[in-house]
């Protein structure tokens, strides 16, 4: 159970990391992003690229020689890649379709046409084999209760880390309570002073490099394929919802709670040999938990008057 | 004559492309004015203050802010042209504390921390609560936070949108004599009211709008006692 619990851990983590990404753009421009998997993807497969060997032949990269640099350089460049994917979507789609009045629903289509096109991209450019980062296998080592290699452990650190700034940021700066304000209204926010475009342009980009963050930790935990986010996206989905949809903190608690117990549910004794239907006891939580909660673990009710 | 602050000629714009509400309004607010505007629902009178704010496309028609056009200018740019705006609905920030949506509100200048402070002791209420989210007020303590929120820029012309709407007879009271006090220390009002009798009697002038057209425009006193207008909007006094 130990064991299942450091795991959960560490999906937790992945999707704790997605979910403030993906609440963070719903909140502020109510797009509920299905495309959110592909960047998640993009992450991983940047870094894949900025960081394998030379002669290495690796995905798409069997068209385009990897660069071969340093892991950290190129973690940081694929975030980077990640930021610019995403306020590229906002400057070139999303932006048009918001200013030509495009309702929600045709908003929401176009981000899964956007998810299978690009999903499909990466298996166009690429094979569909299943590749990891230019690491060295390391040993498991025991941290307080789990067993976890100390990559992993690092991964569970830097996701902590990465959580508190985000949380700090949001709640402290100039910026975050800019974004807090476009997410409570876009109008006020405009006839307050503010260029509300330049704070969605913003949170695309920020929401986007998060997205890519939680791709490369993935990448690191698991391995990179072509469809690695989509295969997490209604665990993303799930744990947003359940920390109360556009809460930051919510996402935070309710990602790392969905990853907890879509891990722990595999050592139920009811799991034995059904491993593969490990998720349906955490979004079977999910619905229980929003029958007494509607609003979600964080979320708040608010005056209306 | 005070100089003009806000000029509208022939405005059209709508919500809709190609189906305009505003059928070509024109309209003045000068130095030091309260100005009015009445008219039965669906007349237009929100509609005009969101397009003078930007926050609808003006297909028709021209805005001078103190004689220069700002047609269509970016909705943070007129903030920064001195416009303040209260929508009648959605007015405060409701996740944000009080002081956060005090600090949003001075976004666009320079002194923050000292244009805060003053809000805050021209509104004691609000220095009381700075802590609490906007969302916990009442209506009409919203209302003044909203108020609040469009003067700490200093505006020279404040729009309301029917700040009276929804709102208890003494929060009413409040809410109006804090617009007076805010007109006494120098700054143009443009409002929108439901409360065609009180808005008329509080105003300099008043222009009524029906179908999205000027149908009648006066001073605030002689609007109140035209037969015509008490026909059509005011009922018999």
């Amino acid at each position: 159970m130990l064991d299942q619990l450091g795991n959960g851990l560490l999906l937790g983590i992945i999707i704790s990391v997605a979910s403030v990404a993906l609440s963070l753009l719903y909140g502020v421009t109510r797009i509920v992003n299905f495309a959110h998997g592909e960047i998640i993807a993009l992450g991983a497969i940047a870094t894949l690229f900025f960081s394998s060997p030379l002669d290495y032949r690796v995905l798409f990269l069997e068209k385009f020689s990897p660069l071969g640099l340093n892991f950290a350089i190129s973690c940081f460049l694929a975030i980077l890649v990640c930021g610019l994917f995403g306020g590229l979507l906002e400057v070139f789609l999303f932006r048009p379709l918001r200013k030509n009045d495009v309702g929600n629903i045709a908003v929401l289509v176009v981000t899964i046409g956007l998810s299978i096109l690009v999903r499909h991209l990466y298996l166009l450019f690429a094979t569909g084999r299943v590749q990891n980062f230019p690491l060295e296998l390391q040993r498991r080592q025991t941290y307080l209760f789990f067993d976890m290699t100390p990559r992993n452990f690092n991964v569970l650190i830097a996701g902590i880390i990465v959580m508190i700034i985000v949380g700090l940021l949001l709640t402290y700066t100039r910026l975050g309570k800019a974004m807090r304000a476009v997410r409570d209204s876009e109008e006020l926010s405009s006839v307050s002073g503010i260029n509300s475009d330049n704070i969605i342009l913003l949170t695309w980009v920020a929401s986007s490099m998060l997205a890519g963050l939680a791709g490369i930790f993935q990448a690191t935990i698991n391995d990179v394929r072509w469809n690695m986010g989509f295969l997490i996206l209604l665990l993303i989905f799930a744990g947003t919802v359940l920390g109360g949809i556009g809460t930051s903190f919510g996402a935070m608690v309710g990602g790392f709670m969905i990853g907890i117990l879509v891990q722990v549910s595999v050592g139920l004794p009811f799991m034995e040999g059904h491993a593969e239907a490990k998720n349906a006891v955490a979004l079977a939580v999910m619905i229980l938990i929003l029958l007494f909660r509607p609003q979600g673990i964080f979320g708040q009710k608010e005056r209306i008057s | 004559m005070n100089k003009t602050i806000l000029e509208c000629n022939g405005i059209a714009a709508g919500y809709v492309k190609g189906l305009n509400i505003l059928q070509g309004v024109d309209l003045v607010v000068n130095d030091g004015e309260i100005v009015s505007i009445i008219g039965p629902n669906g007349a237009g009178k929100s509609t005009l203050l969101k397009a003078i704010m930007s926050l609808i496309k003006v297909s028709a028609g021209r805005f001078y802010i103190n004689g220069i056009e700002k047609t269509n200018l970016s909705t943070h740019k007129i903030v920064m042209e001195g416009i303040g705006y209260v929508p009648q609905v959605a007015n405060v920030f409701p996740s944000l504390t009080i002081e956060e949506n005090l600090e949003i509100g001075s976004w666009s200048i320079k002194n923050k921390r000292e244009a805060i402070k003053k809000t805050f002791s021209d509104f004691p209420m609000l220095s009381d609560r700075k802590k609490d989210k906007a969302g916990n007020l009442s209506g009409g303590q919203r209302q003044i936070l909203a108020l609040a929120r469009a003067l700490i820029t200093s505006p020279n012309l404040l729009l309301l949108d029917e700040p009276s709407a929804g709102l208890s007879p003494v929060a009413i009271n409040e809410v109006f004599s804090s617009i007076k006090e805010i007109n006494d220390s120098g700054v143009s009002i443009l409002l929108v009211e439901q409360n065609a009798k009180r808005a008329l009697a509080f105003s300099d002038r008043g222009y009524v709008l029906d179908q999205g057209r000027n149908a009648y425009q006066g001073n605030g006193e002689d609007l109140l006692n035209d037969p015509r207008v008490i026909d059509l909007y005011l009922g018999k006094l």
